[in-house]
């Protein structure tokens, strides 16, 4: 799994590139630690070139939620294609975490 | 078609474990749906095989079996440990449980396959899906 950041005016986005998996997640997991150790109040993640993700994946990802909803941070997640949209809503997690199509879009509603 | 493999307790080694037994399985010529679910199921089953079931002990082994059979895919993942009682694991999808870190991947294998059996105790699962081959 790749990571790429670029910001867009007080956005941090976080394009993920690959697999999220029981080998990777942890790695992700120190991504996410540094994005909160700077200080970021507004994160976009980009599922756009994410292939598949499983439940180690998943815990990563509330993790992250709850880390930036405790300092008074917004996550959005954008660009999930149609199976991983599926675990999001199979697993209810659609009900917590905001997901939008695209970046553009997840970009507009911070 | 039958095919059996051995994995051996330790996480790191799954996502290459399942990627080499898929390649074996995609003489049924899954779809790409079914290729990412059965993915999926095999992963979270592995993964509590290695941690629930041998309590993560180098020494023990997982075991694979998956059988193609009338359209019909059934796998099943065998522990060497004592089980557990999978009944026992909260419905991650309550709204008490939305947040907690665990708990999803038994969840997501009772969804997605058609028909989940645990076995010898809990330490042996079996997993069916009816394949959409040439429907």
């Amino acid at each position: 799994m790749n990571t790429c950041e670029n910001r867009i005016n007080d956005v941090l986005v976080c394009g993920l590139e690959g697999e999220i998996n029981i080998n990777n997640s942890p790695q992700l997991r120190k991504v996410f630690d540094s994005v909160i150790k700077r200080g970021e109040k507004k994160v976009l993640i980009d599922f756009s070139n994410v292939s598949y993700i499983d439940s180690s994946g998943l815990a990563t990802l509330i993790e992250m939620y709850q880390r930036l909803k405790n300092i008074g941070g917004q996550l959005r997640f954008s660009g999930l294609n149609q199976k991983i949209m599926n675990v999001f809503e199979i697993t209810k997690l659609n009900k917590i975490f905001d997901v939008f199509s695209d970046r553009e879009t997840g970009l507009k509603d911070f | 078609m039958v095919i059996i493999e051995k994995a051996p307790s330790r996480l790191e080694t799954v996502p290459d474990f399942i990627t080499a037994f898929l390649n074996k399985l995609q003489q049924v010529s899954l779809n790409e749906n079914e290729l990412f679910n059965i993915r999926l199921c095999l992963e979270e089953a592995i993964v509590n095989a290695i941690r629930h079931g041998n309590k993560m002990n180098p020494d023990l082994h997982v075991e694979v079996k998956a059988e193609l059979q009338d359209s019909v895919i059934q796998i099943e993942v065998k522990d060497q440990g004592e089980g557990f009682d999978f009944e026992l694991v909260p419905d991650p999808t309550e709204e008490e449980n939305l947040q907690k870190l665990s708990g999803r991947g038994i969840f997501l294998i009772r969804r997605i396959m058609d028909e989940v059996t645990y076995f010898n105790g809990g330490s042996s699962v079996r997993m069916k899906k009816k394949l959409k081959r040439g429907e």
